[in-house]
């Protein structure tokens, strides 16, 4: 009786958690700080997903810009710049002072939001 | 003897057709009524609700634009485009280099760039949509707000993006000073120009 009884309780945690859409995320990588699940949340208000395709994000296929999948694996962003947390604030918040060229705008994203967002992008791999 | 085990056969299963069909209206009852889908909008769609109605929008606009006509677009067309985007567009949807404003970054579904329009739709269906809008989506009709021959240039604007650089966007964006709101409101004329 026990068996059964776990797991309905386990479906049933699973179906809450898809309808309210959980925001549990996995721990930032070694030297990251910021909250992944929060960034998870801040980067939609931002829009990152409707030019950047990001696992864990509900979105459009879209090819604007470049596929985040992999980004914690990358030794470089946005061409040259190295790959760290510092860097990849500093791309989301103003990528025109990296690259005048890009077409990604600047989109007022706080620093708080920017540290939150960049620790959830660290961890995909 | 054949005959009834077919029969049999056929009994179950539209039975079990029926028995399931009713669970599936029941349990999605429950979900509708209970209010457990989270309307609001910093929680994302399921991505399966997601995508069937992004899919189920780009059939219904690929339908209803079927038998547009479009018109031969020239350059006048896309710098007469450039300003009524920036005027009418850019809010929500940017441009190249350039964000769209907050009730754009915040609406869900995110109302998206246009930069890749010409690869996701033709132009037929770009000028439907802009003229009678998306329902649920934010989208508005601007079949009330700009001449057909507004909507045409912005057509023609849409279809320039891609090969527009950040540099190009802002020269063919800052051509004209912003318009009278009343004469951009004013279908009839603008038809009369």
């Amino acid at each position: 009786m026990k068996a059964p009884r776990t797991l309905a309780a386990a479906m049933l945690a699973a179906a809450a958690c898809l309808l309210a859409g959980c925001n549990s995320g996995p721990k930032p990588p070694p030297g990251v700080t910021g909250d992944p699940g929060l960034g998870k949340l801040a980067l939609t208000q931002y829009a990152c997903q409707s030019c950047h395709k990001i696992p864990g994000v509900v979105g459009s296929d879209t090819f604007v810009g470049r596929p985040l999948e992999g980004l914690g694996k990358r030794p470089f962003i946005a061409g040259n710049l190295l790959n760290n947390q510092p860097n990849l604030m500093h791309w989301i918040r103003d990528p025109q002072a990296i690259d005048p060229a890009t077409a990604m705008p600047n989109l007022g994203v706080s620093e708080k939001d920017a540290r939150n967002i960049s620790a959830y992008l660290l961890t995909l791999d | 003897m054949a005959e009834a085990s077919t029969r049999l056969i056929v009994k179950t299963a539209v039975l079990t057709l029926l028995a399931a069909g009713t669970l599936g209206a029941a349990a999605g009852l429950l979900v509708w009524r209970a209010g457990w889908y989270n309307i609001g909008a910093t929680t994302p769609h399921l991505g399966i609700v997601y995508t069937g109605l992004e899919q189920a929008m780009r059939y219904s606009v690929q339908h209803h634009a079927r038998k547009v006509a479009v018109p031969a677009l020239g350059e006048a067309d896309v710098v007469r485009g450039g300003i009524v985007y920036r005027d009418n567009c850019a809010q929500c949807h940017g441009g190249p280099g350039v964000a769209p404003n907050i009730h754009g970054l915040s609406m869900q579904p995110a109302p998206g760039p246009l930069v890749d329009a010409p690869m996701r739709w033709q132009s037929r269906e770009l000028y439907w949509i802009t003229r009678h809008g998306v329902k649920m989506s934010g989208m508005p009709a601007w079949e009330f707000r700009l001449t057909d021959a507004d909507t045409w240039a912005v057509v023609a604007f849409m279809n320039r993006m891609p090969a527009m650089t950040v540099a190009d966007y802002k020269t063919l964006t800052a051509m004209a000073p912003a318009e009278d709101q009343a004469q951009a409101r004013d279908p009839a004329a603008g038809e009369a120009r």
